[in-house]
C-alpha cells in the first residue's frame, strides 16, 4: 500500500511537471529569440540558446511603432473596461439573485442564451452603429458594448446566491436603499469575486484584437495588441522575427507580470468560490 | 540710369514679393493628412514630415499621419466601412493601391480623378507609369513606384559549383542551371523556393510566370478561360517542372527558415520583385555580399522580361479633399527632387528602412541611382532593378473580380503545393470553381 | 403591469444596462446582418436582393463544407482534450498527495493569460516543417519530419494543440472551483465503506462536477465555433484548416461578398442555438435543469 502510495505520488508530480513544461516553454522560448541578434539561428535546437544578447530587437521595436502611446491606449481601455463590467455585471447579478420579480427566470435564462450569439457575426452593422454614435477612433468602442457581459452576471449572480439574507434585510432595516445595499454591503462582501473576474477581464481586455482591429482606424489610436500583431502580417514588410518576438514578448509578459500580481493579492487563488454547481 | 536702376530694382522687389505671395497663397486648412499605406508607412512619414518642415510658409499648422494597414484589402475594408456609415469626413485624404484596388474604389467614385493634372507631367517619369492606374482614360492615382519582376542569385553559390549565371536569361537555362546545382552539389543546393501559402500564387504565378506567358484567366467577354489557356498552360507548366524535378525547397516564404536555408547557401536563386531587396538585405547576414541580380529569364517563344508591379498614391473623394493640392505638391517633390529624395534613400539605407526606385526620369539620371551596393558585392542594385523594366511584359489584365478570383486560384496553387492534386487538376479545378462562382 | 413595473424598479433597473446593450450591440445588428444575408453587396454599390442565392452558394461551395468540416473538427477534438485534461490536472491540483499546489496552480493557468494572436505566431514556428523544433524533435527521436501546416490532412492538428493549450487552464479552474465545493464528508464516508479511489472518482466526484462540466462543454462550444485567430495564424493549404468564423471574415472582408459572408454568419448563428437548445433539452430530460 505504502509502495504504490509512493508511486502514485511521483506519478501525480511528473504529470504536473510535463504539464507545467508544456504551459511555460512556448513563453520561455519567445522571450530567448527575442533577445537574439538577426541572423543568429533560430531554426530547431539553437533557438534556444543565445550567443549574444542583446536589447537592439527591443529598441528596433521602439522606432517601428509608436509603443509609449499604444501602451497607454491598451493601458486605458483595459483599466476602465474592468472597472465598469465590475460594477455593471454585480449589479445586474445582484438582481437577480437577491430580488423576486415576474420575469426573473425567464429574464435569467434569457441572458445565459445571449452568450450564445456571437458578437462578431454581426461585426458590419456593428460598425455603423458605432459611427452612428460617433465612436469609431475612440477607445470607448472598445468598452461600451461590454460594460455588462452574460458570462459576468452569471458569475456575479452565482457569488451574491451565497450573500446571506439577513444580511440584506438588517441593512433595510437600519434604512439603507436599494443601492445603497448593493455598494455599501454587497460590493464589500463579494471583493473576492470581484478581484477574480478582475483579472480575467484584464486579460480578456489587454488581449483584445478583433475589435481595436475594426473600430481604431490611426495609428495613434492603436492598442498594443494592434500594432504588434501588424508586425509580421502587413504586406511588405520585413520585420525579422526577433523583433516580432520582442514585440509578442510586451504584449504577453506584462499580462503574466499582472496575473502573477493579482494572484498573489488574492491568497485564495483566481476561481476560489466561482461557479457552484 | 540711376532712375532705370531703381525702377528695375522695384520690379525685381515687386516681382520677387509676387512670387512669394503666388506662393504662399494656397493656404492649406490646419489639420492632419491622413493616409492609408501598407508595410512600414513611418518611413514615407519621415520625408514627408520633413518636407512640411522645410516649406513652413507652404502649410502651416498641417501635419501627416501615415495610418499603416495590413494590407490594400485590409485598406479597401476600412474606406468601404466608413463609406457605409455615411462618414466621407472619416475617409482618408489618400490611399496607396495596386491595380485591383483602384478599379474598386474608381467604380464606387470614392478616388478623385487627376487625369489632367498628370497629362501635365507626364513626360517626367517612365514610360506608362500610370498604366495600372488608368480605367477608360481616366487616371485614379499617381504612381508611387513601378518595380520590375527580377533574378537575385547567390553568385558565390555559383561559382562554387562552376555553373554560369549568365545561363539563366531564359527559362529553359534556368532550369539547367537547376538541375547543375542540384547535382553538383549531390541535391544541397536548390534552385529556389516554393511556399505552402498563398505566395505562390502571388509570386511566381500572378506576378511572375503568368504575365511573361501573357497567360490570360479571363477571355474578352470576363468568362473565365483559365482552363483552356496556352498561357496558363506554359507559366504553371513551368513550375510543375521545378516541383517535379525537385528544385524547389517548400519552406514558407518570408519566415525564418527560409533566411536561415537561404543564408547558408541552400537556395541559390529568387525569381521575384525587386521588393525582394529590402528583404534579403534586412534579414540575410552571412551571404550579405555574395548576391547579384539580373533580368528575369524570358520563355524563349514569348521574349519578354518579367512584369512590373505598380503601386499608386491615390486622393481619396472624401467630401472636397481638401488637402488634395498639397499632396500632389508633396508628392511630385517626392517624385522629382534630386536632393530631397536622394537624402532620404540614404538615410533609409543606413536605418535599414524601405524605398523604392524612383520614377521621374530626371532623378534616375542621377549618377546616385547608379551607385554601387555593398550587399550585391558592388553591383549596382538600383542600377538593375531600372533595367530590369525594358521590354516589360504587360501587367496581367485586372478586373473587380480579380481579388476573389485570386483567392480562388491560389487555394488551387496550394493544394498542387501541398502535394494532393496535379497540375492539372489544379487547373482544371480554377476554371471550374472560378465558373461557380463568379458570374 | 405598470404597477409591477414600479414596485420592481429596482432589480428592473439594475438590469436594464446589459439589456440595453445587448439590444445595441447583439441583437440589432444580427438581425440587420439576416437582412443582409439575402442580398447581393460589396459594400460600396447598392444592394441587390439575392433571395437565397447566397444560401443555395453554400451547397456548391467545397470551400464552405470544408470550414463546416473542419469547425466540426475543432468543437469535438477541443471539446474533448479540454475536458479530458481539465478534469485530470484539477483533480491533481485537488490531490492531498501534491506539494507546493501554489506553484503548480500559478503556472498552469498561464496559458490562458497569454494573448492567442501572439501564440499563434508563435506555433507557426514551433510547427514549421523544415526546422521547426517540434520536427526537430521528432526527427532526434527517430521520426520523419511532419508536414504540419503544409499538408491538408496534418493541418487542423497544430490549430488543435494551440486552442487546447489556451482554453485548458480555464476550464481546469473551473472544474477545481467545482471539486472544491464537494464536502470532505463523501470522500470519507466513501473511504469508510472501503471505495477505491477510482470508484470515488466516479461516484461521487463526476456526477456532483454534473452542471460544472456542461456548463464547460456549453462555453467550450462557443469557443470552438467562433475560433479564428487560431487558425487565421496557423492557415494551411488551401480551405484545408479554415474555420467557419474565419472563412466568413474572410469572405467579407477580403474578397468582399458581403451578403455571402453574412448568410455565413446566419449558418453559424443557427449552429450555436440548436447545439445548445439540444444541449439544453438532454440536460432537461435528465432531470438536471
Amino acid at each position: 500500500m505504502r509502495a504504490k502510495n509512493i508511486a502514485w505520488k511521483a506519478f501525480i508530480h511528473l504529470f504536473m511537471l510535463i504539464i507545467v513544461a508544456f504551459c511555460l516553454f512556448p513563453v520561455i522560448w519567445m522571450m530567448i529569440i527575442s533577445f537574439k541578434t538577426v541572423g543568429e539561428s533560430i531554426s530547431g535546437f539553437s533557438a534556444l540558446t543565445v550567443q549574444q544578447p542583446t536589447w537592439a530587437n527591443y529598441e528596433r521595436l521602439v522606432e517601428l511603432i509608436p509603443l509609449w502611446q499604444n501602451l497607454y491606449n491598451s493601458l486605458f481601455t483595459t483599466i476602465i473596461g474592468t472597472i465598469t463590467t465590475l460594477f455593471f455585471c454585480a449589479l445586474a447579478g445582484f438582481a437577480f439573485a437577491k430580488y423576486k420579480f415576474p420575469g426573473r427566470t425567464a429574464l435569467f435564462y434569457f441572458v445565459i442564451g445571449t452568450m450564445m450569439i456571437s458578437t462578431e457575426i454581426g461585426a458590419i452593422p456593428l460598425f455603423i452603429i458605432m459611427r452612428k454614435i460617433n465612436l469609431i477612433n475612440s477607445l470607448w468602442s472598445l468598452i461600451l458594448p461590454r460594460i455588462a457581459t452574460a458570462v459576468g452576471i452569471f458569475y456575479m449572480r452565482q457569488y451574491i446566491l451565497g450573500v446571506p439574507d439577513e444580511i440584506i434585510e438588517a441593512a433595510r432595516i437600519d434604512g439603507c436603499k436599494d443601492f445603497g445595499i448593493f455598494t455599501r454591503i454587497i460590493l464589500p462582501i463579494i471583493k473576492p469575486a470581484l478581484a477574480s473576474w478582475a483579472s480575467l477581464t484584464i486579460i480578456a481586455r489587454w488581449n483584445d484584437f478583433f475589435w481595436p482591429l475594426l473600430f481604431l482606424r490611426k495609428t495613434s489610436k492603436y492598442t498594443l495588441m494592434v500594432s504588434v500583431s501588424m508586425l509580421p502580417v502587413s504586406d511588405g514588410l520585413s520585420t525579422p522575427w526577433q523583433v516580432v518576438l520582442a514585440g509578442t514578448t510586451l504584449v504577453v509578459v506584462p499580462s503574466i507580470l499582472i496575473y502573477l500580481a493579482l494572484q498573489t493579492l488574492q491568497k485564495s487563488g483566481i476561481m476560489a468560490g466561482a461557479v457552484k454547481g | 540710369m540711376k532712375r532705370i536702376v531703381s525702377i528695375l530694382l522695384a520690379l525685381v522687389l515687386f516681382a520677387s514679393l509676387g512670387a512669394a505671395l503666388a506662393e504662399s497663397k494656397p493656404v492649406h486648412p490646419e489639420g492632419t493628412i491622413r493616409i492609408y499605406c501598407t508595410g512600414q508607412p513611418q518611413f514615407l512619414q519621415m520625408y514627408y514630415e520633413k518636407w512640411l518642415q522645410d516649406h513652413p510658409d507652404v502649410a502651416p499648422g498641417v501635419t501627416i499621419e501615415m495610418v499603416q494597414i495590413e494590407s490594400m484589402a485590409a485598406g479597401r475594408q476600412k474606406i468601404s466601412m466608413d463609406y457605409l456609415a455615411g462618414a466621407t469626413s472619416d475617409l482618408p485624404d489618400g490611399i496607396y493601391l495596386d491595380a485591383v484596388g483602384i478599379i474598386d474604389l474608381a467604380a464606387a467614385d470614392l478616388l478623385v480623378d487627376v487625369t489632367e493634372y498628370y497629362a501635365g507631367i507626364e513626360g517626367e517619369f517612365i514610360g506608362g507609369a500610370a498604366g495600372d492606374a488608368t480605367i477608360e482614360g481616366k487616371v485614379f492615382g499617381l504612381p508611387e513606384a513601378v518595380r520590375p519582376q527580377l533574378l537575385f542569385y547567390n553568385a558565390a553559390v555559383f561559382e562554387k559549383y562552376g555553373v554560369d549565371p549568365a545561363l539563366m536569361s531564359t527559362f529553359d537555362g534556368y532550369l539547367e542551371a537547376g538541375r547543375l546545382l542540384k547535382e553538383k552539389s549531390n541535391g544541397e543546393v536548390y534552385l529556389s523556393y516554393v511556399s505552402p501559402t498563398n505566395h505562390t500564387w502571388r509570386y511566381w504565378g500572378r506576378r511572375g510566370l503568368m504575365p511573361q506567358a501573357n497567360a490570360r484567366i479571363w477571355d474578352e467577354n470576363g468568362k473565365a478561360i483559365i482552363g483552356s489557356d496556352e498561357g496558363t498552360k506554359l507559366a504553371l507548366g513551368f513550375l510543375d517542372t521545378l516541383m517535379s524535378e525537385d528544385l524547389l525547397y517548400k519552406t514558407t516564404m518570408m519566415q525564418p527558415p527560409l533566411y536561415e536555408a537561404t543564408d547558408e547557401g541552400k537556395i541559390a536563386t529568387f525569381y521575384i520583385g525587386a521588393f525582394w531587396d529590402e528583404f534579403i538585405r534586412a534579414n540575410l547576414v552571412k551571404t550579405s555580399g555574395q548576391w547579384r541580380v539580373m533580368n528575369a529569364p524570358m520563355f524563349e517563344s514569348v521574349s519578354q522580361n518579367g512584369a512590373p508591379v505598380a503601386n499608386y498614391l491615390c486622393l481619396v473623394n472624401n467630401g472636397e479633399n481638401k488637402y488634395a493640392e498639397l499632396i500632389k505638391t508633396m508628392w511630385y517633390d517626392f517624385q522629382t527632387d534630386v536632393v530631397s529624395r536622394n537624402a532620404w534613400v540614404t538615410n533609409m539605407e543606413e536605418i535599414k528602412g524601405a524605398y523604392s526606385n524612383p520614377i521621374a526620369l530626371n532623378v534616375l539620371a542621377d549618377s546616385f541611382w547608379q551607385a554601387p551596393s555593398e550587399f550585391y558585392g558592388g553591383q549596382s542594385f538600383r542600377q538593375a532593378e531600372g533595367e530590369g523594366l525594358n521590354n516589360a511584359s504587360p501587367n496581367m489584365p485586372v478586373t473587380e473580380k480579380d481579388a476573389e478570383a485570386d483567392s480562388i486560384i491560389s487555394a488551387e496553387i496550394e493544394k498542387y503545393v501541398a502535394g494532393e492534386q496535379t497540375m492539372e487538376q489544379a487547373i482544371q479545378n480554377m476554371d471550374k470553381e472560378l465558373n461557380i462562382r463568379i458570374k | 403591469m405598470l404597477k409591477a413595473l414600479k414596485k420592481h424598479r429596482y432589480p428592473y433597473l439594475f438590469i436594464s444596462p446589459y439589456i440595453l446593450l445587448f439590444l445595441f450591440f447583439q441583437l440589432i445588428p444580427v438581425i440587420w446582418t439576416v437582412q443582409i444575408s439575402f442580398n447581393e453587396w460589396d459594400g460600396l454599390r447598392t444592394m441587390k436582393p439575392a433571395g437565397l442565392d447566397n444560401y443555395g452558394l453554400m451547397l456548391q461551395d467545397y470551400m464552405f463544407l470544408d470550414a463546416i468540416r473542419n469547425t466540426l473538427y475543432y468543437w469535438v477534438l477541443s471539446a474533448a482534450g479540454v475536458l479530458l485534461l481539465a478534469i485530470a490536472i484539477a483533480s491533481f491540483l485537488n490531490s492531498d498527495n501534491l506539494r507546493a499546489k501554489t506553484f503548480f496552480r500559478t503556472t498552469t493557468f498561464l496559458p490562458y493569460v497569454c494573448a492567442s494572436v501572439a501564440m499563434g505566431l508563435i506555433f507557426s514556428m514551433l510547427f514549421e516543417e523544415n526546422s521547426g523544433l517540434i520536427n526537430e524533435i521528432i526527427v532526434k527521436a527517430g521520426g520523419n519530419r511532419v508536414p504540419w501546416l503544409t499538408s491538408s490532412s496534418t493541418a487542423r492538428i497544430p490549430v488543435v494543440i494551440l486552442h487546447v493549450w489556451r482554453l485548458t487552464p480555464w476550464y481546469t479552474m473551473i472544474v477545481l472551483s467545482g471539486l472544491l465545493n464537494i464536502p470532505e464528508e463523501y470522500y470519507e464516508a466513501a473511504h469508510i465503506d472501503g471505495a477505491s479511489g477510482a470508484q470515488q472518482f466516479s461516484n461521487i466526484t463526476l456526477p456532483l462536477l454534473g452542471n460544472i462540466l456542461f456548463f464547460c462543454f456549453v462555453t467550450i462550444t462557443v469557443d470552438s465555433w467562433k475560433l479564428f485567430n487560431e487558425s487565421y495564424v496557423l492557415s494551411g493549404p488551401g480551405s484545408s484548416n479554415t474555420s467557419l468564423f474565419q472563412l466568413m471574415y474572410q469572405t467579407g472582408f477580403t474578397t468582399f461578398k458581403l451578403g455571402y459572408a453574412s448568410a455565413i454568419g446566419v449558418v453559424l448563428i443557427l449552429i450555436l442555438l440548436s447545439i445548445s437548445i439540444v444541449q439544453f433539452a438532454i440536460r432537461r430530460r435528465q432531470g438536471e435543469l
